[in-house]
């Protein structure tokens, strides 16, 4: 019997003013109904040499640095799907692998000729549900390093804005179930933000501040 | 004249109820409603035609109309319908039962009783009072339930304006942002999902990445040096690595630009030894000619040369030219010769003398061992030599002949990798086995045993690479291993075809060569492991 794996992910991408993330916390802890996750990710991307041959090839490197012992993960994003059928789903389905791995991988890489290509530092949290799907949500500020490797300097790109994740694991079988589960759980979250295929800009949603008020506050019902 | 007065009076309405009816315009309405109501019946067949889903804004906007409109209707002939009676006309046996209850004006008896039983809930306690008192108490009621409604619905429509649902008739206008903020706000994004994406915005150019002092604990032990470095002697070396890491990132990872680097700097410390001798030793080394594989010249000398200075007097007989030449090669090579080299006499003189000296006798020592090897009569086919070159460039001319010199294996490695080309592939060579720090012990351990008398490091080298019947040519056989991987350069010792392909195992095989050392053919066979 082979086993399903999960070699694809369903994904989609937002941005969200700094201001208003908290309301969106609220919003998912009352549609996940599971506790938030802290999140602290250290992603190192990695991109071939050229001994490594003519294909470029591109590796992350994430290492979760809110556990006690920091615990690394190796991840290659492929190609998307591409495609009539493609276009008419409203997230992005790509090929997706992810490892965990030992400390020693960044050095493996290196050996192998991988050059570090850039890095990046999300903090934030996540949500982890089923829904027709195992969805996360990770909502997180982007933050970049002045110098390599410095993770405690860490300034964000976008001091405003932060960027929302809606991902969940697919495989090549059932993808449109997947792709459909993540596309109707965005629906929920249309009063506070817009959610797109990577790469598609989407702006601000306008009711996202009269939605944040709602849910920051307590009902504000008048009594008779 | 009376009669169709009266008729006329008869068949026409009082004109001022006419006008009060305005029937005109009731009937225009009763049209518009009609007309509705079939465009609504109309919508629904359609629906049910095609299986589509209504949708519900639009339904309740009709609903809404529709509504609307009979309530006018009805509303204007009520205010006109008092004067008016209705008389049955065509009374038949359907309706003659029918007729009086929809006529009367009495309740249904379920209807009156519920009648009295919500005007005595509302009358309680009230039935003694006065009918003032009670008319009241029921106003100042009507005026509290009055006002919650009115509540109710200012926050409903307060609600509706933060939401900006707007009326039902119309879509929701959402309220435009102001223009520079919304261009600020998409250059926001822009930047965002180009960073997490794409990484843009985020690439440190190569001359600012160095490597801060204090690195992230997760990273703490990532960048530490790797176990090749820690076995160079000085701690300078160490402290070189360190800084040299920002150096080559540009061509390479971080590892690799902390070998490369490293490398460059014992090159230049090579060159800058002590030892001027082994400049000069090294040319010589290089020259030393053995034209035949079957070079009928004894490996006494070469056993009985006890100090480098002898040697390199040996060697300067040789042709200047090749040596020139290897040396060039040698020093063009990088650093990976330099570095195993450096491993090896590294383990040879942590007894012997002070470290310093380690570079100076790496060209020392290479040198005495390519002299060495030309030396001894060891025999090879030049078919082994020729072996697996691959992207070895060895294949010239005078290369062969002279790397088939060789007897012992660790002599051809070295010697080979001298003579080649600079050849960059020697650099991911050199780093494997230089981060192998499983190896260095293998290697001392082949190394430990040789000539007692050689005191001196590069002796004991040369002992063990150039006797076939003594000592271990074990650590420069590894070095000749991991060379060979790319040049598979072979040896008498027969482990060069299996060195070539296992670089670590070269390192592994320094303990099996050293039992074997006579027999090459186990050799070959230990090294490919």
């Amino acid at each position: 019997m082979q086993l399903k794996k999960a070699d694809m992910e369903c994904v989609v991408q937002g941005i969200i003013e700094t201001q208003h993330v908290e309301a969106l916390e609220i919003l998912l802890q009352g549609l996940c109904g599971v506790q938030r996750e802290r999140l602290r990710i250290h992603e190192i991307c990695l991109k071939n040499g050229p001994n490594l041959g003519l294909v470029a090839s591109e590796v992350r490197l994430l290492c979760d640095l809110e556990q006690t012992e920091p615990s690394w993960t190796v991840r290659h994003i492929g190609g998307a799907m591409r495609g009539a059928g493609a276009e008419q789903i409203s997230v992005l389905v790509r090929t997706m692998v992810e490892s965990k791995v030992s400390k020693n991988v960044l050095r493996m890489f290196y050996t192998l000729g991988y050059k570090l290509d850039h890095e990046l530092l999300r903090v934030g949290f996540s949500f982890q549900f089923n829904r027709g799907a195992q969805i996360t949500v990770t909502v997180s500020s982007v933050n970049k390093m002045l110098k390599l490797h410095a993770t405690d300097e860490a300034v964000p790109v976008t001091p405003g804005i932060q960027m929302v994740e809606v991902t969940a694991p697919a495989s090549a079988e059932n993808y449109t179930e997947v792709a459909a589960a993540v596309s109707s759980f965005c629906e929920y979250l249309a009063p506070l933000l817009h959610l797109s295929k990577p790469g598609v800009s989407t702006g601000v949603v306008p009711t996202a501040a009269a939605a944040a008020a709602s849910l920051m506050s307590d009902g504000g019902g008048t009594t008779l | 004249m009376e009669g169709e007065l009266v008729q006329q009076q008869q068949e026409r309405l009082n004109q001022a109820v006419q006008q009060q009816l305005n029937l005109e315009q009731v009937k225009m309405r009763a049209i518009s409603l009609f007309k509705a109501i079939s465009r609504i019946l109309e919508d629904f067949d359609a629906y049910a035609r095609t299986n589509t889903t209504p949708k519900w804004q639009d339904i309740l906007g009709q609903y809404s109309m529709v509504n609307l409109e009979l309530f006018n209707i009805v509303d204007d002939i009520k205010k006109v319908s008092k004067p008016f009676l209705v008389y049955p006309k065509n009374v038949n046996a359907d309706n003659a039962t029918i007729l009086p209850v929809m006529l009367s004006t009495k309740l249904l008896p379920e209807m009156e009783t519920e009648d009295t039983s919500k005007r005595d809930q509302l009358l309680q306690g009230m039935q003694n009072l006065p009918i003032a008192t009670q008319i009241d108490k029921l106003k100042a009621r009507l005026d509290m339930i009055a006002g919650a409604c009115e509540g109710a619905e200012k926050v409903l429509a307060d609600t509706r304006k933060a939401y900006c649902f707007g009326t039902r008739q119309g879509p929701a206008i959402a309220p435009a942002l102001d223009k520079g903020q919304a261009a600020k706000i998409q250059e926001q994004e822009n930047l965002l999902r180009a960073a997490v994406n794409v990484g843009e915005g985020l690439r440190i150019p190569g001359d600012q990445r160095h490597i801060t002092a204090s690195l992230p604990m997760h990273l703490a032990d990532v960048f530490t040096v790797n176990e090749g470095a820690q076995s160079f002697p000085e701690g300078s070396s160490n402290n070189a690595y360190m800084k040299n890491t920002p150096l080559s990132s540009n061509s390479m990872g971080g590892q690799n630009s902390l070998l490369q680097t490293s490398g460059s700097q014992l090159l230049g410390r090579s060159a800058a030894s002590p030892n001027v001798a082994t400049s000069a030793t090294f040319d010589n080394t290089a020259a030393s000619p053995i034209p035949y594989a079957n070079s009928p010249r004894s490996s006494t000398n070469m056993m009985n040369t006890p100090s480098p200075q002898q040697q390199t007097s040996q060697q300067q007989q040789q042709q200047p030219t090749v040596q020139q030449q290897q040396r060039q090669k040698m020093m063009q090579l990088p650093q990976q010769q330099q570095q195993l080299l450096a491993q090896q006499q590294q383990f040879r003189q942590s007894a012997m003398q002070g470290l310093g000296q380690l570079h100076g006798q790496h060209q020392m020592q290479f040198s005495q061992q390519i002299g060495h090897q030309q030396f001894q009569g060891r025999q090879l086919t030049s078919g082994h030599v020729q072996h697996g070159i691959g992207q070895s460039q060895l294949n010239q001319g005078n290369q062969m002949t002279r790397i088939s010199q060789f007897s012992g294996a660790a002599n051809n490695a070295l010697f080979s990798a001298a003579q080649t080309t600079p050849n960059t592939q020697m650099i991911p060579n050199i780093s494997a086995g230089i981060s192998s720090q499983s190896l260095l012990p293998r290697m001392q351990f082949g190394l430990s045993g040789n000539n007692p008398q050689r005191n001196h490091a590069s002796q004991m080298l040369n002992d063990q690479m150039f006797s076939m019947g003594g000592g271990n040519p074990g650590g420069m056989m590894s070095i000749q291993q991991q060379q060979q991987q790319q040049q598979s350069s072979q040896g008498a010792f027969g482990g060069m075809a299996s060195n070539a392909q296992n670089l670590q195992s070269g390192m592994m095989t320094l303990q099996n060569t050293q039992q074997n050392h006579p027999n090459f053919s186990q050799q070959r066979q230990q090294n490919q492991q």
